[in-house]
């Protein structure tokens, strides 16, 4: 079974089709997708600024980063359920489109920045936990963070306008 | 002068030509616009759910505020600096469209209770009202947290209306 079989098979999904037809489904899903990357970002930013060195609104680095991870995960949910559900409904011209490839070959770096981040200096917050500035390598992992994630958010809106469709 | 005659006056300046005929120009505008709104939202999020008892509630709500405030102002520059060009760009899509300006009133309503209504509470120091600011605000924090959903919404369907 060759990618391409795949692809057409997603394509004729039966909910493929029901959210092709209806006028109203890709726009809501759209809009949910906003919503959730906003979500995502607006709460990752905080967390990136506060590692980079910029405080927050409370002293503690692995408190902040408790308290906001649960919506940061429950909107990133959102936006892969939006994600995937808008793709199905084309899924031969998002393969094709090198907007979305790059997209997600970035959301899969800053997934890796983040384990990278974790299993390291992560490991040894309660030595630095309330210091300004923060350890170097927390200050490059905020950094790289911010720069991917507005990255992903530049080629999500630029795959609206490079989106090549194929009628089959 | 009707709304439809000045859009079509901008629509033909070459300033309106020059946004829309460059390629990347709107895409990245547009961008921009999102990234904004991220900052809203996730300032909006925190400092409402604060306001609602529900996050950062060793914190006091008027600190939270002040944290986040000045990023919300910029972010809301940044909007409209970036939402005026998208209009000048496209100025029959916006101005004549239903959606726009429900989305015009939302973002203008929500902004307001957020710079001015909330005034109070900032000059209260840390701590003083604290109870009462709680128990006035947890309803008008949902109502915020539904109107800047609601913005985004308006704001994809203006490209569908």
């Amino acid at each position: 079974m060759t990618l391409e079989t795949t692809l057409q098979q997603i394509n004729d999904l039966p909910l493929s089709a029901a959210i092709r037809e209806n006028i109203n489904a890709f726009p809501m899903l759209e809009s949910l997708h906003v919503l959730a990357v906003a979500i995502v970002f607006g709460t990752i930013l905080v967390v990136d600024l506060r590692l980079f060195g910029i405080a927050s609104h409370r002293s503690s680095a692995q408190r902040l980063s408790a308290e906001l991870l649960p919506y940061t995960w429950g909107a990133f949910v959102l936006a892969v359920i939006t994600g995937v559900l808008m793709f199905i409904t084309n899924p031969i011209s998002y393969a094709n489109n090198t907007e979305f490839l790059i997209k997600l070959i970035l959301i899969a770096v800053a997934g890796l920045n983040m384990v990278w981040f974790h299993s390291t200096t992560y490991r040894r917050i309660a030595e630095w936990d309330e210091d300004m500035p923060p350890p170097t390598a927390a200050r490059i992992a905020g950094a790289v963070s911010f720069v991917l994630w507005t990255a992903v958010i530049f080629l999500g809106r630029w795959i609206g306008f490079t989106l090549e469709f194929f009628f089959f | 002068m009707s709304i439809a005659t000045f859009a079509d006056g901008l629509y033909a300046t070459s300033f309106s030509t020059a946004l829309r005929e460059t390629t990347w120009i709107i895409p990245d505008l547009q961008a921009v616009h999102i990234l904004a709104i991220s900052v809203v939202i996730g300032s909006a999020l925190i400092t409402e759910l604060r306001f609602a008892g529900i996050l950062a509630t060793d914190r006091p709500a008027p600190d939270v505020l002040r944290r986040y405030l000045p990023w919300m102002r910029a972010a809301l520059w940044v909007l409209l600096a970036t939402g005026i060009l998208l209009v000048i760009a496209e100025p029959q899509r916006t101005l004549g469209n239903v959606v726009f300006w429900l989305k015009m009133v939302l973002v203008a309503g929500a902004s307001l209770v957020t710079i001015q209504a909330r005034k109070g509470l900032l000059r209260s120091s840390a701590g003083t009202n604290e109870a009462a600011a709680h128990e006035t605000s947890r309803g008008l924090a949902f109502i915020m947290l539904l109107v800047w959903c609601a913005v985004i919404f308006c704001g994809r369907f203006i490209a569908y209306t």
